[in-house]
């Protein structure tokens, strides 16, 4: 690739950018959020046009109008969110685009099993081809995605931040995979901003920044301070967190069980406690009950059985709005879904939650001005960029918009505060800042519950953290005693025995 | 009630079905691939009146079904080019159509024959009606089946058709998988846009099918707002159909019979109130099945948490 | 300093917000104007004579303004009672039933309980009102318990509203008096008559209740706690959710209000116009769907539908002078007034578009402020 630029309105998401990869190697492209990678790899990938700049592919000069083009080519990408029609089984998924057929227009269903046997065999990546995709873990879910890549006889792979849901374990495994793939001559490229797994895969890295290539190097020539120097463009100071005393129980749930409907629990006989003035992190990979825990405790949806109580008060089964106003604020994992409105004003934004607090409303009646006032201070206190309150809420920055909803669920000063994904997709200033609005809090002697699929978040933040496994809690451990190998294990299903628990 | 009495039921109830039912598939397509049109009412009834413009001055049966469809089909492309292109919001596209073609449709009567509410004429030609040689002097089932037009029997075999389309071939299965999951099928160069365009114009020619046979079956006119409801009955039976052809065959079936019972019953309780019938029992299918469903729903919405 | 500053700046935005709100009506209304032209060209008629005759026998000549004006009065209405529902999100298509249902309740009432009349008339309201709310609370509660989707539901209940008031005035409560042909209750007694306005034309007291309910519209989303709750729940139910709106009341709610207020639009036609319920009377003239038109053309702002009903029906107005005059069918008015909400749909639709791109673009935007400047 060379000379590649994307413009997007006035903006430069890939500015005169170059890129070269060999056979049989592995190119790991790294960059923070927003750097550019991900619209370079779409480029690659013919879902997005460059602006400007030209693809060779064997020296010859490629045009690609449409991924179809790209797998003309035999490039192929694992996305980082999986495009896979989750009602539809493996096989279904591994043959789409070139479905074996019968008659001509018949899709040959048993084919289509039978080959995504022998591909399995191939490549040593086993799966069942006759299960129901929406069934299978994440793990197996990323397994189809590669394998669809392969079937495509792809010489290129793609893959676009591949671990980011993964366990430890899991990207062990996926570590192995790739190395296999290139072992047996296909071209890799691998996106990421986790440098330990550049440095066990790739064989060369590549640098961007704001859009820009930056450098590339041989792995063996760098390091990971070097690495992660180039990538922000300066030093990161890790967060200190000073130990604190805690003060009495604040949240407390006891065997809380949530049936799916269809005699799964989803939420299998959980058990935990947060404390007044600690941090607590919920550890696990997706899909095994953490969005339910948290609907179950803010009321979002109503537990099959147990109990959770708050700062001593039953709260099982209370409305969303009793719930808050028995004292839980929540920034949820999810900002667009359940964190705002993209048409919603900023106002709108701010006063949720907040609509019947006596300087806001009174019987029902709003008071505009106080509204303005309110939100303008939580704008300005949390430097949240904006060009003026009637500003829609789907016009600000991913950053900027989780920044407000962190600002209006701190500023409830309820005494539990529920963190899902606090800092998902924003960048690095923004995830320090939120940060420390987090420990704040905990400084000011009230809970914080955190769940993050960020294991390094969590360990960074967490005075104890909790591995949800099944709906159930596998094990809790102090600061001092987790380590991402134990906690991957317990993510995973297993059990740690004392020698592992001595590692 | 004697077996004859039931027999004209069943053959009320037959007619009844087939716009339903086209207007159902036609639904049901279009949800299949992510696309809510409520314009049905609208590609129906301008089918209808188009088939009857061309009947007046064609005399051809042929000309009039085809001119149906197309008109149809240019709504269905409307509501494609607006809504599934464009990402209007299918609410505003769907009603502003519904009432944008009944206003056009009594202003092309009056202007182009000058007539205000409803056209009778004897020159118009209706569906030739087809008897089976052999069914025809069965007793019971020949009364059923009596008078039927062609595109009474059609409609059953394009819902056939179109099962087959869907859930057998290639092309049926990557258009299914534009409604799973758009994205992924354009992440692997299936043009998602163009299927869903596809579709919908296909629902139009449904549509307009079924608006043909409203105004050329049972009886051969065009009367201002003849579909009354009706593409909303076959969203309605669409979605107790689980937007599979087969099983909307049944449920339309069951519309179908609320419309002939109602007929039926227009000789002991007032036209009013029968009348009503059909669009009451709408309402309460869809209370039943929901009931019904209602647990494998939940459960389907806990899995997208 | 800074204040000013920022004042001025919202100032300028608010305007500018204001005519940017305005220009996309108005195009459409353009492009409208311009297909009605096209029609009125294919009907053989030169476009200008006509839309000229139009216009001034819509708002220019007084009489002509007084029946735009009573006949806006329940578009107006029905606008509100439709945005009511659809700015909470809950596409309630079933104005004309709602507005079927608690007017001929309204009409039974007034006509066969005994008692003084202006009691019985505020009896009559108040019963309309009620029989509406509740009619417009069946899809709602079917809604709730069964997630039956209220499209379809309030559709079908519109027929049936009709049809039974049809049986109504067919047999039972026929007024004997008319002709075999005049489907219609007796006439109510002229004490319950809402006053007229002015000497000439029918133009009646009813305008005044449209105002009120506009004033209400105004005052329950811009100050009312209900308000911001049912308009997130509108944008976003998760998030209305999410933040402790009472959702089930807020849906109730909305409904009974939006039911009521369309049964006002009836009301105002039986005692300020009709002085009787006619079979047909509210469906013919459509005014529950042009309400809805406007409400989507004004994008549901409540003084937008006030403006936009006036106009909406001084179309209706002007068109059916002008079928009475030069032949044209009165239906022109449809197709223009559907040719403008279809077009504010797509002008929406590409503002949506740019502002998404802009969004995209805005993920990356914090960090790279500088090259942008340099570009």
């Amino acid at each position: 690739m060379k000379h590649i630029t994307k413009v997007y309105g006035n903006l430069y998401a890939n500015d005169d950018v170059h890129l070269s990869l060999n056979q049989g190697e592995i190119l790991a492209v790294i960059g923070e959020n927003g750097a550019g990678k991900s619209t370079l790899m779409k480029i690659l990938y013919g879902l997005e046009q460059p602006t400007e700049g030209e693809i060779y592919i064997n020296g010859q000069l490629q045009r690609f109008r449409s991924p179809h083009d790209a797998m003309a080519k035999k490039i192929g990408m694992v996305q980082q969110h999986f495009m896979l029609f989750k009602t539809c089984t493996v096989a279904e998924n591994i043959v789409y685009g070139s479905e074996p057929r019968k008659k001509k227009i018949f899709f040959d269903r048993e084919k289509a099993v039978k080959i995504t046997e022998e591909l399995c065999e191939k490549y040593g990546l086993y799966i069942d081809p006759r299960r129901i995709v929406g069934d299978c873990p994440v793990g197996l879910q990323q397994r189809v995605e590669i394998l669809k890549v392969l079937y495509q006889n792809a010489d290129i792979i793609i893959f676009d931040e591949p671990s980011a849901v993964l366990t430890p374990q899991e990207v062990h495994e996926l570590l192995n995979t790739m190395k296999k793939l290139a072992g047996m001559g296909k071209s890799i490229i691998i996106i990421t901003h986790k440098l330990h797994e550049v440095m066990e895969v790739a064989d060369r890295v590549m640098v961007m920044r704001q859009g820009k290539y930056v450098t590339e190097m041989n792995k063996k020539d760098t390091n990971i301070e070097e690495m992660s120097y180039l990538m922000v463009g300066r030093r990161i100071v890790t967060t200190k967190v000073e130990p604190q005393e805690t003060t009495g129980v604040v949240l407390d749930i006891d065997n809380l069980v949530l049936n799916s409907g269809e005699g799964k629990n989803i939420l299998d006989g959980f058990n935990m406690h947060v404390d007044a003035g600690e941090i607590v992190g919920v550890a696990g990979v997706s899909g095994n009950g953490q969005p339910e825990l948290i609907q179950c405790i803010t009321g979002l949806m109503k537990p099959t059985s147990g109990r959770i109580s708050l700062a001593g008060e039953d709260i099982t089964g209370k409305t969303v709005g009793e719930i808050r106003e028995a004292g839980c604020a929540c920034i949820p994992e999810d900002r667009y879904l359940w964190g705002c409105a993209t048409q919603a004003t900023l106002v709108e934004t701010a006063v949720m939650a907040h609509q019947y607090k006596p300087e806001l409303s009174r019987r029902g009646l709003i008071n505009v001005r106080n509204m303005q006032k309110f939100t303008n201070k939580l704008l300005n206190d949390y430097d949240v960029r904006h060009s003026g309150l009637s500003q829609k809420a789907g016009e600000l920055s991913g950053g900027n918009i989780q920044k407000l909803i962190v600002a209006r669920e701190i500023e409830q000063n309820s005494t539990l505060l529920i963190a899902a994904e606090p800092t998902r997709g924003v960048d690095i200033g923004a995830m320090e800042f939120i940060h420390n609005r987090l420990l704040e809090k905990r400084k000011k002697g009230d809970a914080v519950l955190l769940i993050s699929s960020e294991l390094t978040e969590i360990m960074s933040l967490s005075d104890r953290i909790y591995v949800i496994y099944n709906g159930k809690a596998a094990g809790e451990f102090t600061r001092a005693e987790a380590t991402e190998e134990k906690l991957g294990i317990l993510m995973m299903g297993g059990t740690l025995n004392e020698e592992s628990k001595n590692v | 009630m004697n077996s004859a009495y039931i027999a004209s039921i069943l053959n009320s109830t037959l007619r009844s079905t087939t716009p339903i039912l086209l207007a159902a598939l036609g639904s049901a397509i279009c949800s299949r691939v992510g696309v809510f049109n409520i314009a049905l009412e609208a590609q129906m009834l301008i089918g209808s009146f188009f088939s009857i413009v061309v009947n007046y001055f064609t005399g051809s049966v042929l000309l009039s079904v085809m001119a149906g469809m197309l008109a149809g089909s240019l709504v269905g492309l409307i509501v494609a080019i607006l809504q599934v292109k464009y990402k209007a919001a299918d609410m505003v596209i769907g009603t502003s159509l519904n009432l944008l073609v009944n206003g056009a449709t009594s202003f092309l009567l009056y202007l182009i024959f000058g007539l205000r509410g409803r056209l009778v004429d004897n020159r118009l030609v209706s569906l030739s009606k087809i008897n089976l040689p052999l069914i025809k002097d069965i007793p019971f089932l020949g009364r059923v089946l009596e008078n039927l037009t062609i595109i009474d029997y059609l409609a059953y075999v394009i819902a056939i058709l179109l099962f087959i389309y869907l859930f057998k071939t290639v092309s049926g299965f990557r258009t299914l998988s534009v409604g799973i999951s758009k994205e992924a099928a354009e992440s692997l160069g299936t043009k998602g846009t163009r299927v869903q365009m596809r579709m919908v114009v296909l629902s139009g020619a449904l549509c307009g099918l079924g608006g043909t046979v409203l105004s050329m079956g049972q009886v051969t006119m065009f009367t201002e707002n003849m579909t009354s409801g009706r593409g909303f009955i076959a969203m309605a039976a669409a979605s107790l159909g689980q937007n599979h052809p087969i099983i909307t065959i049944v449920s339309s079936l069951f519309f179908g019979l609320c419309q002939g019972i109602g007929l039926a019953l227009q000789n002991v309780i007032k036209s009013q109130l029968t009348m009503t019938l059909p669009y009451i029992a709408t309402i309460v299918a869809l209370v039943v099945f929901s009931r019904r469903s209602m647990k494998s729903k939940k459960a389907a919405k806990l899995e997208k948490m | 300093m800074k204040k000013v500053k920022m004042s001025e700046n919202k100032l300028a935005s608010s305007l500018l917000r204001g005519l940017k709100a305005l220009r996309q009506p108005a195009l459409a209304t353009v492009f409208g104007l311009f297909v009605g032209a096209l029609v009125i060209l294919a009907c053989g008629e030169s476009p200008f004579p006509v839309y000229k005759e139009m216009f001034t026998k819509s708002f220019i000549q007084p009489f002509y303004l007084f029946s735009t004006l009573t006949r806006a009065t329940p578009i107006i209405i029905c606008a509100m009672a439709t945005a009511m529902a659809w700015r909470a999100g809950y596409i309630n298509i079933g104005v004309e039933g709602q507005m079927i249902a608690g007017s001929f309740a309204a009409t039974a009432a007034a006509l066969y309980i005994p008692g003084p009349p202006v009691l019985v008339a505020i009896l009559a309201w108040l019963i309309g009102m009620i029989v509406g709310a509740l009619y417009a609370l069946i899809p709602a509660i079917l809604n709730w318990k069964y997630q039956v989707t209220m499209v379809i539901t309030t559709l079908m209940l519109n027929y049936v509203a009709n049809y039974i008031t049809s049986y109504f005035v067919t047999y039972p409560l026929k007024d004997p008096s008319g002709d075999g042909l005049s489907l219609q209750t007796v006439q109510l007694s002229k004490e319950m008559w809402l006053p007229r306005l002015s000497t000439t034309s029918t133009f009646n007291a009813g305008f005044i209740v449209a105002i009120a309910v506009v004033v209400f519209m105004l005052f329950i989303t811009k100050r009312t706690v209900f308000g911001y709750e049912s308009k997130m729940g509108g944008f976003n139910p998760s998030f209305a959710r999410y933040g402790g709106a009472k959702q089930v009341k807020v849906m109730l709610v909305t409904m009974a209000l939006s039911g009521a207020i369309a049964s006002l639009g009836g009301m105002t036609e039986v005692f300020g116009l009709k002085y009787r319920f006619a079979d047909g009377m509210l469906t013919t003239p459509s005014y529950a769907w042009t309400g809805l038109m406007a409400a989507l053309i004004a994008d549901l702002n409540p003084v937008g539908m006030l403006v936009v009903s006036i106009f909406l029906s001084g179309l209706q107005i002007g068109g059916s002078a002008i079928q009475r005059s030069m032949g044209i069918p009165l239906e022109i008015a449809t197709i223009i007034q559907c040719c403008i909400t279809l077009f504010v749909s797509v002008k929406l639709v590409i503002r949506f578009k740019k502002h998404k791109k802009g969004n995209k673009s805005g993920i990356v935007s914090s960090q790279e402020g500088k090259e942008v400047s340099e570009a």
